[in-house]
């Protein structure tokens, strides 16, 4: 099994994370976490930074993209700004979105979450890193300064097709 | 058969099973759905759409809970609660919002609060 | 309780088929269609045609009725457009007007 990773209350991470393992962020972090394991971000943690996992959990404050390919849950007490996207998504009731919810069913979902790691997501609120980073693999200074991208559009409103039928049977019948 | 129901207010409103509506409905009660629906739904009371139903429209309700499928916005002035299983396009808004996983949705979420002024406060979206 | 009850306080607008019974107390207008029993209670308020099984009425309909199996008028209800079923009955104290035709 592959070891956790602890980012403790008390530590500030400016960059990125990358690796096989499972991450458990209780701190603050900005920039990018992308792991092949779980991603848990625990209470009081603050994250700025789009995340990819196999799976993830969530209880604090995000600022970003969470993209689980078995599933993205936000707990009670979560608060998230930004877009989920996991084969399966779950939110309990007391956790707070704002975004979108995109869940897709068994390998449909599991082929967008590996096209869609983190790069070229990075949306504009996410500040090119100025401080060097803590982690070994921030080799890619180009990659965050992306142009942001344009939010897609929202689905288009649902006009049921038969309401004008229905419509016209009720002026027929309404005097 | 039809059964003896009392004529109390407030008393829930049903589409069974084997029921369609082309058109609108509207009004103070709870209505529970089990049959198909095109047309907006614009209830008071309580919104319960049971796995196998469908709602091809926009929906508003005190509360909604999600089973079947609704393609349309939700929109609730209490609580949103979608189950597994059940199928969701379209934004959904509520006091309070839950997703089961193991539901499909393909929409928004706009809650109102504010991130923490470490993540640039209201997060600008 | 019936598999549809459109119960008081809420309105519907549209066409409603469906396979089983309704009961209505509260509003319909547009058009309903059953294969089964539908029955308009007292206090209710229909402006549609209907197409059912067997129809009882106690409350009030406005649009045209046909039954394959009967139509009853209870006391107090009212029933203003054209009937047309294999049975009719009308009770004392209910209303109606318009024509019949039993010969389905």
């Amino acid at each position: 099994m592959a070891d956790v990773t602890v980012i403790g209350q008390g530590i500030f991470l400016r960059g990125s994370i990358k690796g096989d393992g499972d991450v458990e962020i209780r701190g603050r972090v900005e920039g990018d976490v992308e792991v092949a394991g779980e991603v848990t971000i625990g209470e009081g943690a603050l994250v700025k930074a789009d995340v990819t996992a196999r799976r993830i959990t969530v209880r604090g404050a995000v600022a970003g993209n969470l993209t689980g390919e078995d599933g993205v849950r936000l707990e009670e007490g979560a608060r998230v700004v930004g877009d989920l996207r996991g084969a399966g998504i779950g939110i309990a009731e007391g956790a707070l979105l704002r975004g979108n919810v995109q869940t897709g069913t068994g390998g449909e979902g599991r082929t967008r979450a590996r096209q869609q790691p983190a790069q070229a997501r990075t949306p504009a609120r996410v500040e090119p890193r100025k401080a060097p980073t803590l982690v070994a693999k921030t080799s890619t200074p180009g990659r965050k300064i992306a142009p942001p991208e344009e939010r897609p559009a929202p689905p288009p409103p649902v006009v049921p097709v038969l309401k004008k039928g229905s419509r016209a049977v009720l002026r027929k019948r309404s005097r | 058969m039809a059964r003896t129901s009392s004529t109390s207010q407030g008393e829930t409103a049903i589409l069974g099973k084997g029921t369609n509506l082309r058109g609108r409905i509207a009004g103070d009660g709870d209505l529970r759905v089990e049959g198909t629906i095109s047309g907006d739904v614009a209830l008071k009371g309580h919104l319960t759409v049971h796995g196998g139903a469908e709602i091809t429209a926009d929906v508003q309700a005190r509360s909604v809970v999600v089973e079947g499928a609704i393609e349309g916005d939700i929109s609730a002035t209490e609580a949103v609660a979608i189950r597994a299983g059940a199928r969701v396009s379209g934004a959904i808004r509520g006091a309070s919002i839950s997703i089961e996983e193991g539901a499909t949705v393909n929409g928004r979420i706009d809650a109102d609060f504010e991130l923490p002024p470490e993540l640039g406060g209201k997060g600008a979206r | 309780m019936a598999s549809t009850v459109i119960s008081q306080g809420i309105t519907i607008e549209g066409e409603l088929t469906t396979d089983d019974d309704v009961v209505i107390e509260g509003t319909l207008r547009g058009k309903l269609v059953s294969k089964d029993t539908v029955r308009v209670e007292t206090g209710a308020v229909v402006e549609a045609d209907i197409v059912a099984s067997s129809l009882s009425v106690g409350g009030q309909i406005t649009g045209n009725v046909t039954a394959s199996d009967r139509v009853d008028l209870m006391p107090g209800g009212r029933l203003i457009g054209d009937v047309k079923a294999a049975r009719l009955t009308i009770a004392d104290g209910a209303s109606f007007k318009g024509n019949v035709d039993m010969d389905v």
